[in-house]
């Protein structure tokens, strides 16, 4: 016959009240030194105005990329002021855009993590640092490098007539290079004789490429 | 009885690779207050996880519920900078023809509020036009978000209550088990009594 069981058989082990005395005193650290954190975060998840600062951001996104290079031409550019407006919104859009996703992703990150779900590791605040251009302002930007090309080009090509132009009235030519038909050449100056010459603008803008008139 | 390695007093050194028995750091195990009933801490621990959850982030869940089907603040700021950019853009043309020192035309003057209006408008459409989408986005992924917590919370809650279930009925199975033994030995002991009862009359 069995001897009658012991208690002391049915004690926990010492590694099972280790055990459970670490496990209660993580437990009694996390709700001391974590949770007011945690709510702390929430809080801020409700309160914090990240909209002001990402706008702020986004704004000077735009000034700089379309102001930081400012040039008269750009100043007089009547048709610039559109864009700016356009680029404007879209871009402070964006940056509503941001705010809202980085404030939805601290709330789901803090109920998740009280309600004992995955925590969502990144705020998305690094991400909205690298908020994407808005389509109105790279249009803006676009347009801007457009208006300039289109002046330089604009400044070379009426430098080089205005040269050409000074030459040819220096050697007693009209200003376009023509003389009056059937007159000769000034005395010095080299060239085809007169008949081949056109006498202005209009002349030489019915001209074909070797100098003949078309139709004409 | 234990050594201080079965007892868990000390710690694993990863330099030597040997246990260090007390006397080279503290003891912080053995330090900690025993707990003499895990079974009714945890069901402490348990209640009070909940109370915790219903004070601090209850209502906080409810809102972003309720935000999640209802939010339309970024097609509201939309509106609101379409309405004010045409202002802001037009004192920023002021201010760099100041800095130039350049005046306008009435007719450069006419084009430029032209240009500006034109600029506002189509901007203004395009920015709503965009925020409701990017309103519509960012409440689809906060309600996925919420109901992937809550799914999780849901699977869990089913655990625990399957495992309460379970356990209910182990203890009924168990009570039905112990009682009909009892019973089978009552009838026993009856039996065995009334046989000596009927042997003691027949001697």
């Amino acid at each position: 016959m069995g001897s009658k069981p012991k208690q002391q058989d049915y004690k926990p082990s010492e590694a099972e009240k280790a055990s459970a005395a670490v496990a209660k005193a993580e437990y009694e650290f996390f709700k001391a030194n974590y949770e007011p954190l945690l709510i702390k975060m929430r809080d801020k998840a409700k309160d914090e105005n990240y909209r002001d600062s990402i706008r702020g951001r986004a704004s000077a996104d735009v000034a700089q990329a379309l102001t930081s290079n400012l040039s008269l031409g750009q100043v007089t550019n009547v048709a610039s002021a559109g864009d700016t407006a356009a680029a404007y919104s879209g871009q402070l859009q964006k940056a509503d855009e941001g705010a809202k996703s980085v404030k939805n992703k601290m709330a789901t990150g803090v109920l998740g993590t009280a309600r004992g779900q995955a925590a969502e590791a990144q705020s998305g605040l690094a991400q909205v640092s690298r908020m994407e251009t808005a389509t109105a302002l790279q249009r803006a930007k676009e347009n801007q490098a457009l208006a300039q090309a289109k002046f330089t080009a604009g400044v070379q090509i009426g430098g080089a007539l205005g040269m050409q132009g000074l030459s040819n009235m220096q050697q007693g030519r009209s200003f376009f290079g023509g003389t009056e038909l059937g007159q000769p050449l000034p005395p010095g100056v080299q060239g085809p004789p007169a008949p081949d010459r056109k006498l202005g603008f209009r002349d030489r803008l019915q001209a074909g490429s070797f100098g003949n008139l078309i139709g004409g | 009885m234990f050594g201080p390695l079965m007892q868990g007093r000390g710690r694993f050194n990863q330099e030597t690779g040997e246990f260090e028995p007390d006397g080279a750091g503290g003891d912080y195990v053995n330090n900690l207050p025993a707990v003499s009933d895990p079974e009714q801490t945890y069901a402490n621990i348990t209640r009070q996880e909940y109370m915790d959850y219903v004070e601090n982030y209850r209502e906080f869940e409810k809102e972003l519920i309720e935000q999640a089907q209802t939010d339309t603040s970024l097609i509201d700021y939309a509106k609101e900078d379409a309405l004010a950019s045409e202002e802001r853009t037009r004192q920023i043309a002021e201010r760099n023809r100041s800095r130039y020192g350049v005046a306008l035309t009435p007719a450069q003057m006419q084009e430029q509020q032209r240009s500006l209006s034109r600029g506002t408008t189509l901007g203004g459409v395009q920015s709503i036009a965009d925020a409701r989408i990017a309103q519509r986005d960012a409440n689809q992924r906060l309600l996925a978000d919420l109901i992937n917590i809550g799914q999780g919370v849901n699977r869990t809650s089913l655990q625990q209550l399957g495992s309460a279930a379970s356990d209910a009925n182990a203890r009924k199975r168990a009570y039905q088990s112990a009682r009909a033994q009892a019973k089978q030995q009552t009838i026993g002991a009856v039996g065995s009594l009334g046989a000596m009862a009927i042997m003691a009359l027949a001697i």
